[in-house]
């Protein structure tokens, strides 16, 4: 089997395993396991393949900030900041048509900048958000559509476990991924911001909801006293990482000590309900590490097979345009979007793209926005959606199908495929901050 | 014709020095001398920067077969080759890559120990490549003597942290090399110590404009090895070929990293960067004031039976004889310890 | 038979999940000691990274068990949910090939580590930099070999599991 063979015959059985239900950490390491051996007729080369990937993949410095950004999520969602920030919003957005949409948008654009993870975001706004914008009348679906779609800014503005994940597969500094996703989740949020303003405007019945009466307002010191707190949780882990004083990792422990103290002077947290939240910290980064182990293992098998020297061979012959080389990519994430969790979908593909990418001498940084972006549309789109499930799952109404979660999602997962040409188009929205 | 297919692994990626020269130099000279007789062929599978193995995984790539040949980054593996830290454990004493180069080389072929270190590893040892000619200070502030360095947070990685030692209240930070520029910049640290191709590289004269000529010297950091199963399976005629081509590939190495620095330094001054000789006492005082690292590295090879003392003693004779004068004689100390 | 094991597989698990999320604890607090010493006191901690580096095998390999256990490992059940209500014999067979699968792959994970954990503990290799700080390779390699033992026989108990009791559940960590 020539090396591209092999590497189409990979995918098209680790996709068959995974729709079948395989765990898709086994599938990946089977198919690796087996390709190896049937590849070089020795089965020895397998293990040592496994037992590389196994060793070394967990024994990463930069994979701490999986776990202390997960945690420092999961506490300060517990100390309550996302329903402070919530509030505010409210306020801000209250005179306009399809308000608490944009406050939800608004405030999970902020809730974003403390949180690595779209389903801490989901499950803390579909419990504030929804039963809120019910009370004022918006059709249901279009509630849960703003929760899920806003949702994906979690891990596009960090910090965000798949810049993470994409940095290590692309060996690409975390911090500079980090900066390079500011703008790209601000400019989501804002298109998200103008799609709900149109929608309102021309599709009134899909929003519904009537004014926010003017109930008392907030004063700014309540103001205050209620975005202080994630303000100096921003400052410490944006700013720390951008001047250089601490490395991700270094952030996402402090920000996880100062999410602890917010929490403890809150009185929102005992003993117990910390426990859980560790346990819940490690669950997913256990989860998460041995999915990435397995997709190196994957990536390592597709590199003993020449694939990616291949693929530079094709490219150089046929002199592939830009252009197709990134249609290929986006229609191949948003097909395996359908059925692949974010996660598994960069650790599958990037490495498949990365070879033509650097080939074609453009920036890994620019490429990581543009894959981590194209992937989400996945968190949104059926099948398997899991901000659409968790959502599902968090609001437990039976008014509510999950159906209703995917159709009212859909829109926003428009918005997003457009965000994504843009940068795709233009590299300097991603770039233009680091330099 | 027989066609010899080589998987070429290194964790690094294809823009790294060495594999540049690997790309450009080994295998076409490697080539080139199969091609005179015409018997034997090279399929050359080149796989860098992480599509196999990562940076730290070359060593155990290459031991379990997952490459054939491998640029192995020795400063990893302390434990495992603990004799390959012997230009790293005796600082002051060459700044020149060439000269280091062969001298390591020229231990490792004449004395048992780095050969058997990659025997357990099951592989080959072909020969050794310097890529970094000499640890410099760069500074914030203006530094012009030791007195400078008391005190003061220092960014370093590896075995260069235990230079620190011979300064007063100096403490090491350590960092990879895409760090430092951020660690000077943030003030965490007041100075950083790296070479001048990466001070060029990582933009360092931006943010540390003073750099303290203390040359600290040339250190040793990749080994060209060869699977021992695949070395086996040679045909005689390749394997000559290799290990001929290994020697040419170190020195090639060694030149350009020499050539490399002397053009950092020059672009470093025209950046605006200012360059102040650390004198001759200061640099003896800074030796004799560390603990003797090159010691106690020679006796932690001494007690596992390979033998340190004579390997250390020998490299210090080979580079005197080349012209150099240590500041301190690590050799000297070590007898008498 | 099954329920003794079960109990006391499920309580090897819980016990390993426990000491993982003390290492999560742990690194917390190592860092944040090394940023303090370092930034105020002049006295960073040397061996951060090692440290770091260490409890990232301990967290995921520790957990994993409990992971496998719970259900909570990634995968996508949509073919399977849909078999469970159309054939649901064949959705439990189906279901417990899976679980064999997986199990064989963890074994294979054994297989492969228990030579080099005999490797690291015999040649007491370690990592880091001599003088500075180091650290004895072979513990990680005995808790990657003890985790995945413990996941073959989680995976074996999913197999023997009398009737599906509940939904394959899914979920991911994204
Ligand atoms: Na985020
Ligand atoms: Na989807």
């Amino acid at each position: 089997m020539t090396p591209v063979e092999i590497g189409l015959f990979s995918i098209v059985a680790i996709i068959v395993l995974i729709y079948l239900g395989v765990y898709i950490p086994i599938a990946l390491g089977m198919v690796s396991f087996l390709a190896i051996w049937i590849m070089r007729d020795n089965i020895d080369l397998s293990f040592a393949l496994l037992k590389i990937a196994i060793g070394d993949s967990a024994m990463e410095y930069t994979f701490a900030t999986i776990p202390l950004f997960t945690f420092m999520g999961l506490i300060v969602s517990k100390a309550g900041l996302g329903a402070d920030i919530y509030a505010v919003m409210n306020q801000g957005f209250r005179r306009i048509t399809g308000g608490i949409g944009m406050a939800t948008v608004g405030a999970n654009a902020v809730f974003a900048a403390v949180t690595g993870s779209s389903i801490a975001s989901a499950s803390v706004f579909s419990k504030m958000s929804v039963p809120e914008m019910l009370n004022f009348d918006y059709n249901p679906r279009f509630a849960v559509g703003v929760v899920a779609g806003s949702s994906v800014l979690g891990m596009i503005i960090p910090p965000s476990a798949m810049l993470i994940i994409y940095s290590f597969v692309a060996e690409q500094s975390v911090g500079e991924m980090f900066l390079a996703g500011v703008v790209p989740g601000l400019m989501l949020a804002a298109a998200y911001v103008a799609a709900i303003w149109l929608m309102a405007r021309l599709t009134p019945g899909f929003v519904g909801g009537r004014e926010v009466e003017a109930a008392t307002l907030m004063p700014w010191s309540e103001i205050a006293v209620k975005l202080g707190p994630i303000a100096g949780l921003i400052l410490v882990v944006l700013g720390g990482i951008y001047t250089g004083w601490t490395t991700p990792v270094e952030a996402g422990a402090a920000g996880s000590a100062l999410g602890i103290v917010i929490a403890a002077l809150r009185r929102r947290i005992t003993w117990r309900s910390f426990w859980e939240t560790v346990i819940e910290t490690g669950h997913i980064t256990a989860a998460i590490l041995f999915l990435i182990t397995a997709a190196s293992m994957y990536a390592r098998m597709l590199g003993l097979a020449g694939l990616p020297n291949e693929l530079q061979t094709i490219l150089a012959a046929n002199e592939f345009s830009f252009f197709w080389i990134m249609v290929l990519l986006v229609v191949l994430m948003l097909f395996l979007g359908t059925i692949l969790d974010t996660a598994s979908i960069i650790l599958i593909v990037v490495p498949l793209f990365l070879p033509l990418i650097e080939a074609l001498g453009l920036s890994l940084v620019w490429f990581g926005i543009v894959a981590v972006v194209a992937a989400e549309i996945g968190l949104l789109t059926p099948p398997l959606g899991l901000s659409c499930f968790v959502i599902k799952a968090t609001l437990d109404d039976a008014r509510i199908s999950l159906k209703d979660v995917f159709l009212g999602a859909l829109p926003f997962a428009f918005v997003m495929l457009v965000v994504l040409v843009l940068l795709i188009r233009f590299p300097a929205l991603s770039l233009a901050i680091l330099n | 014709t027989e066609t010899i297919k080589a998987v070429v692994i290194d964790g690094y990626p294809a823009r790294a020095l060495w594999v540049q020269e690997f790309t450009n130099f080994f295998i076409p000279e490697v080539d080139k001398r199969l091609a005179e007789t015409g018997n034997y062929q090279m399929d050359w599978q080149e796989s860098y920067g992480g599509t196999i193995v990562k940076p730290k995984g070359v060593l155990e790539g290459i031991k379990l077969g997952l490459g054939d040949i491998g640029i192995v980054t020795t400063i990893f593996h302390n434990s495992k080759l603990p004799s390959q830290a012997i230009a790293a454990a005796t600082p002051f004493v060459a700044a020149d890559a060439r000269a280091v180069a062969r001298a390591v080389d020229e231990i490792a072929k004449e004395f048992p120990a780095m050969q058997t270190e990659f025997d357990a590893q099951n592989q080959v040892y072909l020969a050794t490549g310097v890529v970094l000619d000499t640890y410099q200070i760069f500074s914030r502030e203006p530094v012009e003597s030791l007195a400078d360095i008391e005190g003061d947070k220092v960014a370093g990685a590896g075995m260069n942290l235990r230079y620190l030692e011979g300064i007063q209240g100096a403490a090491g930070v350590r960092g990879g090399l895409t760090d430092f520029y951020n660690m000077v910049q943030t003030g965490l640290v007041d100075h950083a110590m790296l070479w001048p191709e990466a001070a060029a590289t990582f933009k360092i004269s931006e943010v540390a404009p003073y750099m303290l000529r203390a040359d600290l010297g040339a250190v040793n950091s990749k080994t060209i090895t060869v699977n021992k199963d695949y070395w086996e399976g040679l045909p005689a005629e390749v394997q000559e070929a290799l290990q001929e081509v290994a020697v040419l590939y170190r020195d090639h190495v060694a030149g350009i990293a020499m050539d490399r620095a002397e053009e950092s330094r020059n672009a470093y001054v025209a950046a605006g960067g200012t360059i102040t000789e650390l004198g001759e006492d200061q640099r003896a005082a800074w030796a004799d004031a560390m603990p003797n690292i090159a010691a106690e590295w020679a006796k932690g090879l001494d007690d596992s039976g390979q033998p340190g003392t004579e390997m250390l003693q020998a490299y210090m004779a080979k580079l005197k004889d080349a012209g150099f004068t240590p500041v301190r004689d690590w050799a000297a100390d070590a007898a008498t310890n | 038979m099954r329920s003794a094991v079960k109990r006391l597989a499920d309580g090897i698990a819980m016990a390993a999940n426990a000491a993982g999320t003390l290492v999560v604890v742990l690194l917390v607090a190592v860092v944040n000691y090394d940023i303090i010493a370092r930034g105020l006191f002049n006295r960073p901690f040397l061996g951060a990274v090692e440290v770091v580096q260490f409890s990232m095998v301990l967290i995921v390999f520790l957990q994993l068990p409990d992971v496998i256990r719970v259900g909570r490992l990634t995968r996508s059940d949509g073919f399977l949910g849909l078999l469970a209500v159309r054939a649901p014999r064949k959705g439990r067979l189906l279901s417990r090939a899976i679980d064999l699968i997986s199990a064989i792959f963890m074994a294979l994970v054994v297989y492969a580590m228990w030579p080099e954990f005999l490797e690291m503990w015999a040649s007491q290799d370690y990592f880091g930099v001599p003088g500075v700080f180091t650290a004895p390779w072979w513990p990680v390699k005995l808790v990657i070999l003890l985790s995945a033992g413990l996941c073959v026989v989680h995976f074996l108990l999913h197999v023997a599991r009398p009737l599906i009791d509940d939904q394959p559940e899914l979920e991911s960590g994204s």
